[in-house]
Parts: C-alpha cells; structure tokens; sequence
C-alpha cells in the first residue's frame, strides 16, 4: 500500500515537472481539434482531422516535447546512406537511425535490456527474422535529441545486431514517425543537415521555415499520415499509387503484383537473390522507372527495388501500399516536410 | 519556270525510286535483332530468349541479371528442364523460335520489420569498410601505369601526379585516405602536370582526380575498381615490397606466383629494368612463400636464402614483414625431426621445419597482430607446446596450443570461482570451443587476447556449458537463441 502510495507521489512530481517544464518552454501537448487547410478533394477525403488517435492503434500515445529552442538545425552522419542522429536515451548516449518507415521509437534490445518490460520474451523474436510483433515495448523517460527533450517515450525493444554487423557502427536504435509528427523537418543530403522547427501550436496553420520563403524554389505536394506511416500518391503508368516515404530504406522498393500498366515503364538490370523465411530462395530486381510522376512533376529515371509486398497488406492493416520511397528518391533534391499540415516540399 | 518544275518532277522521282528501294530493303535492314529480355508481368519475372542467340550473347545476359544459378544454355537445348522447373520457374509454350521462362516473385518477408528492412534495401556499406587500406581480404597488391612511372615515394610521402592538363583551372585529389572529401587535397602545376603529396601507409588506397569540378580517374592508371554504387574509381598500392631477379636476361617473360595469390603462375608479371627482372608489390604483414615463373619455368629465388621446403620436395622463398615470433620446443634434443603447423600456415606438416637450438628447437616465424594456434609434430607424432602451459591437465582441451600477438584486451569472466575449466570463444578465434583456455586470477577467470576494432561477440566455455558474460549488460540473440555477449573494442567506428 505504502509503495503504491510512493508511486502515486512520484508519479505526481513527475507530472507536475513536466506541466512546468511544458508551460517554460511553450511547447504544446496534442491540439484539439484542428481542420487542415483544404487542398485537394481527394486528400480533404482520406485526411482525418490533425489529432488523428487511432483509438484501434496500440497504446503508443505519443510523447510531450520540450525544447531549448524550436528550430535546431542538425549536423547528422551517415551510415552508407542511412541519416544517424545523435541522442541520449535516459542515461546511454550514441546513434539512432532516422526512419520514419518505423512506426515510433525502437530501441536495440542490445543495450535496453534491463529496462522494465519482459526482456526474456525476446527468445521468440527469433533471430533477426523477428517481427514488431513479438518485440518487446518499455519507455524512455527523456530521449534528448538536438535540442529537443521527448518526455515519456513508448518504444518497442528489438534486436539490431545485424544493422550494426553490416554497417559497423553502434546503433541505439531507430527514430520513428511518431517522434516527428509535430515538426517540419529539411533533409539537406548533399550538406549532411536536418532542419527541425517542433511547430507551436499558435503557428501550426502557418509556420514555413525561413528555407520555404521563395515559393518559386520548390514545389509543395500533399502528403498523409496513417499509422504513424508517411504515404506519398505518385502516378506511374497513369496508375495512382500510394508510397511510404522512408528515411530507413536505401532502395525505393515497388510491389511486383501492380498492374501490367506500371511494370510497362520499367527497364530491368539486375536480379538479386535473397534468402527468403526457410530454406526458400526469394528474386527481386532492380530496375530503373521511366515514368514517375508526383503531382505535375516527372521524374524521368527513378530506380527501383521490384519485390512482393504482399506481407505488407496484413501489417498495415489500412489498405495495400504500393511500395517505399527511400534514400534513392529522397536525395534527389533538397526535400522538406511539414508533418502539421501535411506537406512536402522539394526543392527544384 | 520550266526549269524549276523540271527539277521538282526529278526530285518526285528520285524520292519515289528511293522510297521503293527502302521498301524493297526493309525486311533485311530491319531485321530484329535476336531477342533478349527481362520482364515484369502478372506479379512474374519474364526471360525471353531467342533461340538463335549464340553462347557469347547468352554469357553477356547471364553475367547483366546474374542469372549463373539458372543452366540457361542447356536450357536453350532443351536439357535440363527439370531442374529448372524444380527452381520454381516455369516454361511457356507458344512461339517455338524463342524461350520464355518465368516465374513468381515471391514474397522474401522481410520488409514488415523495421529491422529487416534496413537491411532489405541496404545497398552499401560504409567508406570506411568499403576502402580500408589494410584488411585481411587484400593480401597482396602491384601498382599498373601506363604513359607514366608509377607514383614517386620518398618515405612515406607519395607524389599522386596527374599528366597534361595544362589548361585546367583548379585541379584537386580524392581519395579513401582522405574520406573522399573534394575540397581538401589541392593540387600543384608542374610543367608536366599536377602533384600532391600524401602521406600513406603501405596498403591499398582509392582516388579520383577533380578537374575543374569535374571527378576524373586517374586516365593513365589500369588498375581501376567499381565501388559497388557505379562509380569507377582509380586504385593505388602503396608498396612494402621489392621482388628481383637476375637471370641471363634471356628470357622473354617473368612472374612472381606465391602463397598470398593462392599460387596463380601468370597473374603477376616482372618488368625487366636495369638489367633485372622487378615487381615492388604491397604484401599484408606476416610471412609469405612464393617462386619464380621465367619463361614456364618454376624456381626459388636465387638471392633470397631463406627458404621452407614445399609439397614436391623442392624450395619455396620465404617473406617475412613486421616483427618475428619465436617458437620453442624445450628438449627432444634426440628427436630427428619437428614440425611447425598451425592456423598460420593452413596446418601444413611438411613446411615449417624447426632447428636444433640451445636444448631444444626452434623457429623464428613472423605473424601480424591476432590470435593464432599451433601444436609441434615430433617424428610425426602431435604435441601440444609443452612451455605455453596453459592448457595442460585442463580436460576437454582440443590439444592445440594457442597465443596471440599484440593483445590489447583482457577478457575476465567472474561469478565461477569453481568451475574446473574455463574456455573463451568468439568471432576471434572461429568460435573455437577448446582452445582458449582462462587463467584463474582470484576467483575470476582472464584471458589477454589481440581484438581488431569494432564489434565483437563472445562467449565462454564453463565446464562444457556456453554461458554469456554475466558482467556484460549487453547481449544479442544468435540463431540458437541463446544470445551472444556483445563488446566494442577500441575507438568505435564513427559513422562516414
């Protein structure tokens, strides 16, 4: 009884720190409602309003942010074309990839392990074939990250050794969607740089990043968040079809059981051979696409990874999605997100 | 007026004559080339290959789709099908000139997790791992120019140098020395050309020259490397090693075969300057064997006296780079001969003869930092190196002795102050189970063995039973989900 009441007490002081350190700095928790501004039919018809919580979707709630200053910019390394970010989770400090293909934080069971949860449970990930399913979640109390201090973080526990084997970097674990929905974010691949304003909430209709003044340097495309996944529409072969943007993924990846129309446009030239689950041996090509479009703009040779998506029908839960865009298309240009109103920006 | 609709009535003509031939010649110009190609269609993979093509065009489409799995010439013949069919691909009927195989793309699983799918759409691996300038997998190296001398070496210091290009405006150098960056190593005009000087271990670099903004391989330079993303880049030996031979100068050709290029006769060719055959080469630190090949002819080099007997009861020449170890047997003094084998020489029992010396036996053997193991072979019978006492009585050992030059890293294991024999095993020592054996210091269990830099895993051999570090936090699962213990040893790689 008297412990409960110790947590109960803890808890409190706990809370009221994080009121105050909310109120000191200005952040803001969730919005209430929020209309986003119109901007075509078709998306005002898929978005759900701004304080969009799948009731359905785990108990990932997501977390207060506070910060020293609203706008950082970050200096991030690489790992092969990976964007790592430097950050602090409680006490242990080092590299987390940024990828916003994962859903929230996930943590490398490696060095996570005596955080409160059910470690053993982690026998049945077995080995690196493991899936979100069977991971195992704890949270971070602060997770520091250029500036910005994330307050109780949900985060699933997996095993990263084999990230860390084929790019021989320590890795901490993975920066995922949820930890971003508040902010705009610049991706500068040619200067290694990300750009963070954590959006206020008296600004969230408005703010544009002093880099988005001249409207005629770049082009702004609607984007959607569902499941805490980032879906980009592109048109191939006449065929709308719906992308994951993934800072995680090197490759774009395309689902091979897309209409005839699609693969039309596509000029293979490599095959690769991948160990599938078992003994079975799985195929994928890599081809270049000729005709991709977003909104009005082309882009004339975009390459691609051409495997079976079907597994990730099931996963997501929503509808089929039709592939990722990754590394490859992301560093075409300067590229810009406004997770708030549900913008991209790339630059021309 | 005449004349001008005399000449339009020709110009008809003509046109009309020249149309006509093109008809006439149509089926012969532009009859189709063979047909070859890679499709994606209905969720399948599409090949569709005339049966006309030669085996020359089948082995340029095999080696662009690495398709060396499939046995597509016998296919073409209509052999093997079956096996082919048991790979999940099918054959489909219809026009008999061409062959049009397919098969479903399959789901690999492996895109759901995020963890998977790093790995999935992983293409490249680091600068750092991708041009290391010493690894284990570049055991030799020679540097091939042409139009030029190869790059002048005062020291360490290496003079990159650049031909013509007179009229460029900024000329810079690039390289895996310098992490690729294109902004920092400026080059100089020469009236010949442009330099700089880098100063470079001996080892294997990567470089690229920027022309005025423009990235270049070194043109004169024949040795040139994809790095895997497309880009070709140029590659340069910095050499520890010299190779001559003097001979009659009769002979039309020489090479240098040996233990490091898995004894390939003609892959290394000596040029004949000065009045002698000479290849300078890099070579990874440790000791080598090789001879020399002249005009087909094997034998070990005349001026080097150091020699190990080989497989036909003749001589191999021997190299030695970095600092000797020596081997000791105490005692045996009445034994005709012992033998050396070991990790380090592929356990080889006729190559490592070791001399009667103060006692005993010895052999001075030159081996780069790591952890090695050994046993002597006295008048053919195996032993264990009596005076590395480690082992001995420790039940369960696999008899090898073992040791470890430049150690850098103590492996202790507390919590099992009875256990009667304690082994270490990791990816440092191929998982060995039984030779490793621990010192007991207290109630602990130490070891001191040679770690490279970066990730490793380990555990230990207690009694028999693998267990990890218990002093280790950190852990990952292995295949028999039983975890591994996880160490960064050293600087931690920092990310590119």
């Amino acid at each position: 009884m008297q412990e409960l009441g110790m947590r109960y007490r803890a808890r409190w002081i706990y809370t009221t720190f994080i009121m105050t350190a909310v109120f000191l700095c200005s952040s803001y928790k969730p919005l209430p409602v929020y209309e986003p501004e119109p901007i075509l039919p078709e998306f005002i018809l898929n978005i759900p309003s701004y304080k969009f919580i799948e009731p359905d979707f785990n108990d990932y709630s997501d977390p207060v942010i506070t910060c020293d200053s609203a706008s950082s910019t970050i200096q991030f390394s690489r790992a092969g074309n990976l964007i790592l970010l430097r950050a602090k989770a409680d006490t242990t400090e080092g590299y987390f990839i940024l990828d916003t293909g994962a859903p929230y934080l996930i943590l490398n069971m490696t060095y996570f392990r005596g955080y409160p949860g059910n470690p053993t449970a982690e026998g049945s990930e077995g080995g690196i074939t493991g899936s979100v399913s069977s991971a195992t979640p704890t949270r971070v109390k602060e997770l520091t990250m250029g500036g910005f201090h994330y307050h109780g973080v949900e985060a699933d526990r997996i095993n990263l050794g084999h990230i860390e084997d084929s790019k021989g970097v320590k890795i901490l674990g993975l920066f995922g969607m949820q930890l971003f929905k508040r902010f705009e974010m610049i991706i500068d691949y040619e200067n290694n740089l990300i750009h963070l304003h954590l959006i206020q909430k008296k600004e969230a209709r408005v703010y544009k990043s002093e880099m988005l003044r001249d409207a005629t340097a770049y082009n702004t495309f609607p984007i959607q968040i569902k499941d805490n996944k980032l879906l980009l529409n592109a048109i191939i072969g006449g065929k709308t079809l719906s992308f994951v943007i993934d800072t995680g993924a090197e490759s774009n990846i395309i689902d091979s059981r897309l209409p005839n129309k699609v693969f039309n446009n596509i000029t293979i030239n490599r095959r690769v051979v991948l160990a599938g689950n078992g003994q079975r041996k799985v195929e994928a090509l890599y081809g270049d696409m000729s005709d991709f479009k977003i909104g009005d703009v082309s882009i004339t040779k975009l390459p691609f990874l051409v495997t079976n998506l079907e597994e990730m029908c099931t996963a997501y839960n929503v509808s089929c999605l039709d592939g990722m865009l990754g590394f490859d298309f992301l560093s075409l240009h300067k590229i810009g997100f406004n997770f708030v109103t549900r913008k991209m920006y790339i630059w021309k | 007026m005449r004349w001008t609709r005399y000449n339009l009535i020709r110009r008809l003509l003509n046109l009309g004559l020249v149309f006509a031939l093109l008809l006439y010649a149509s089926p012969k110009v532009m009859a189709q080339p063979p047909v070859q190609s890679y499709k994606v269609k209905d969720g399948k993979m599409f090949i569709v290959l005339d049966r006309r093509l030669d085996d020359a065009a089948l082995d340029v489409f095999i080696a662009k789709y690495d398709l060396y799995d499939l046995p597509l010439k016998e296919i073409m013949k209509g052999k093997l099908i079956d096996s082919l069919l048991r790979m999940g691909w099918y054959i489909e009927k219809g026009d008999p000139e061409l062959l049009v195989i397919s098969k479903r793309l399959e789901s690999s699983g492996k895109v759901n997790n995020a963890a998977d799918k790093i790995i999935f759409s992983d293409k490249n691996r680091s600068i750092a791992e991708r041009f290391p300038s010493v690894s284990k997998d570049v055991k030799y190296g020679y540097n091939r120019f042409r139009n030029k001398y190869s790059f002048a070496v005062k020291d360490s210091m290496v003079t990159f140098f650049l031909r013509n290009n007179q009229n460029a405006w900024k000329v810079m150098l690039a390289g895996s020395f310098n992490e690729w960056q294109p902004d920092v190593l400026a080059m100089t005009k020469t009236d010949s050309g442009w330099i700089a000087r880098v100063k470079l271990g001996p080892g294997k670099y990567w470089y690229k020259f920027i022309i005025d903004g423009r990235w270049t391989t070194d043109r004169d330079n024949l040795l040139e490397e994809n790095d895997g993303l497309g880009n070709m880049n140029s590659v340069y030996y910095k050499t520890n090693w010299l190779f001559t031979l003097k001979l009659g100068g009769k002979e039309t050709k020489a090479y240098v075969s040996g233990s490091f290029n898995n004894w390939e006769p003609r892959e290394l060719p000596m040029t004949w300057n000065n009045n002698q055959w000479v290849l300078p080469v890099y070579l990874l630190e440790g000791t080598h064997t090789y001879r020399f090949v002249a005009d087909g002819n094997w034998f070990v080099d005349p001026s080097n006296p150091d020699r190990f007997p080989n497989e036909f009861n003749e001589y191999n020449s021997v190299i030695r780079i970095g600092s000797p170890f020596l081997f000791r047997l105490n005692g045996y003094e009445n034994a005709k001969k012992v033998i050396l084998s070991g990790s380090f020489n592929g356990w080889k029992e006729y190559e490592l003869f070791m001399r009667k010396a103060n006692g005993g036996w010895e052999l001075p053997y030159t081996l780069g930092p790591g952890n090695y193991e050994y046993k002597f072979i006295v008048d053919g019978k195996s032993s264990a190196d009596p005076t590395n006492p480690e082992f001995r009585g420790i039940k369960g050992h696999s008899g090898n002795s073992f040791f470890t030059i430049g150690a850098n890293y103590t492996f202790r294991l507390k919590g099992y102050a009875n256990a009667k024999s304690v082994f270490l095993a990791g990816d440092f020592n191929n998982w060995s189970p039984n030779t490793f054996a621990m010192k007991k210091d207290g109630n602990d269990w130490i070891l001191k063995v040679h770690l490279f830099s970066g990730k490793h895993l380990y555990k230990f051999v207690v009694d028999g039973n693998w267990v990890i570090d218990p002093s280790n936090k950190d852990w990952e699962q292995n295949e028999h989900e039983n975890g591994n213990s996880v160490l960064w040893y050293g600087k931690i790689p920092e990310p590119d």
